[in-house]
């Protein structure tokens, strides 16, 4: 395992990637190798299994170097931008082959409170994800941290499915409403 | 379902960023993602969400991950090769030459082939009516190529792009590169853009900013839909 304290800076990355929409190859390089360890921990947390992991950091970075070009500089920050295409690669391939890969320690693993470095909060994440009960704030970990299912969830918190999914949905109205007050005030 | 229901598109936006989508329904949605309002909507929570994002510590990949992008991409012609792989190329190149000669010594003059270029397989014309061709599109040899041709200038608003989409069996929009302006243009296809090509049945343009999509997903209006047919 190969820790990095610091990440990338954010305008380097932001180069590197307009380089790739140039396909400079050698600035692709730069940009996995400065990443790569980043995305791969993000996507063996929610597939768990190396080689489907390793399979699916290819297809990201095949993913990365075809859209490089759509990465707008201005509208948002790189490693985001690049972890966001990583998710929605491995939720798609779990949700496609109905992964199952929880085993019964991943419970264990799920912080409490959400501690993002990666990506920029928005103005009173915390406070609004601490408003939340401590069900709904384990259910959207679980999914948006794990990418775990409706019925994964319920059968990892052992709690019906309906409630599970009506912590969902409410919890996620909750913080839509508390962000845009708390916005609104700011 | 009507994608007027703000509300409803709002939560689906949501459980689409969360993640909580079935395939099935998370595939729909990305249909109507081709809108710009869901795309805002999405947009939006992925900015609510990402305070969600966990601070993990970085697991180093293995070196095979990387070979196999380079692969994948055919990086290699594009990278600064080293001495010895030039003289490996040549080597190899040296090596068909002679094959080469070889085999039309042996070969009566008369059958002997041009180089093999790909056939086209399915095409499609995206128009306006019968009258307006803007773009013909030809898929060539298994949609491993892509030549467009331009066949009428088609009106773009500065600071705009044409992009291409193949609408996959499974209704995920993947995009096939900008749409040129003018004149002929040929293109290698990704393994996966061809893999969205084997069981696509139409292509799409949209209108999109300068220089593409920026989500990966249509986010301009869809300007026209066109089946494929066999070439």
């Amino acid at each position: 395992m190969n820790r990095i304290d610091t990440l990338p800076p954010e305008i380097e990355l932001a180069q590197l990637l307009q380089r790739c929409a140039a396909r400079d190859s050698a600035a692709f390089k730069t940009l996995y190798d400065k990443t790569s360890p980043i995305l791969f921990a993000r996507l063996l947390r929610m597939l768990r299994r190396r080689s489907v992991a390793e399979e699916a950091l290819q297809d990201v970075y095949v993913r990365i170097w075809e859209r490089a070009a759509q990465f707008e500089a201005h509208r948002g920050r790189a490693l985001a931008w690049m972890v966001t295409i990583a998710r929605y690669g491995a939720i798609d391939l779990m949700r496609r082959e109905r992964m199952t890969l929880v085993g019964d320690d991943a419970l264990d693993e799920i912080p409490d409170e959400s501690a993002s470095d990666n990506t920029e909060k928005p103005n009173n994440f915390d406070f609004c994800i601490g408003q939340l009960n401590d069900n709904t704030r384990k259910c959207l970990t679980l999914a948006f941290v794990e990418g775990r299912s409706h019925d994964e969830i319920a059968r990892l918190t052992v709690n019906p499915l309906g409630s599970v999914k009506s912590w969902i949905r409410r919890g996620l109205l909750s913080l839509k409403e508390c962000l845009s007050s708390e916005r609104q005030t700011t | 379902m009507k994608t007027s229901n703000r509300e409803l598109l709002d939560r689906l936006a949501a459980e689409y960023v969360l993640g909580t989508l079935r395939f099935r329904a998370r595939r729909r949605f990305e249909r109507w993602l081709l809108s710009p309002q869901v795309g805002a909507l999405v947009k939006a929570w992925e900015e609510r969400l990402a305070g969600l994002e966990p601070h993990l510590p970085s697991i180093a990949p293995p070196a095979t991950v990387w070979r196999g992008i380079e692969t994948r991409l055919k990086l290699r012609k594009l990278g600064r090769a080293s001495v010895t792989r030039y003289l490996a190329i040549a080597a190899s190149l040296l090596f068909f030459a002679m094959l080469g000669v070889l085999a039309v010594r042996n070969w009566d003059e008369t059958s002997v082939t041009p180089p093999v270029q790909l056939a086209a397989t399915q095409k499609a014309f995206i128009e306006e009516n019968a009258e307006t061709i803007y773009w013909r599109v030809e898929l060539l040899g298994d949609n491993r190529e892509l030549n467009l041709h331009v066949q009428q200038v088609h009106e773009l608003p500065p600071g705009k792009a044409f992009e291409l989409w193949a609408l996959t069996a499974s209704g995920t929009p993947v995009s096939l590169g900008l749409m040129p302006t003018t004149g002929d243009h040929h293109r290698v296809l990704t393994e996966a853009q061809r893999a969205a090509l084997s069981g696509a049945k139409q292509l799409a343009v949209s209108l999109e900013p300068a220089g593409g999509s920026p989500t990966g997903l249509p986010t301009g209006p869809v300007l026209h839909v066109a089946p494929l047919s066999p070439a």
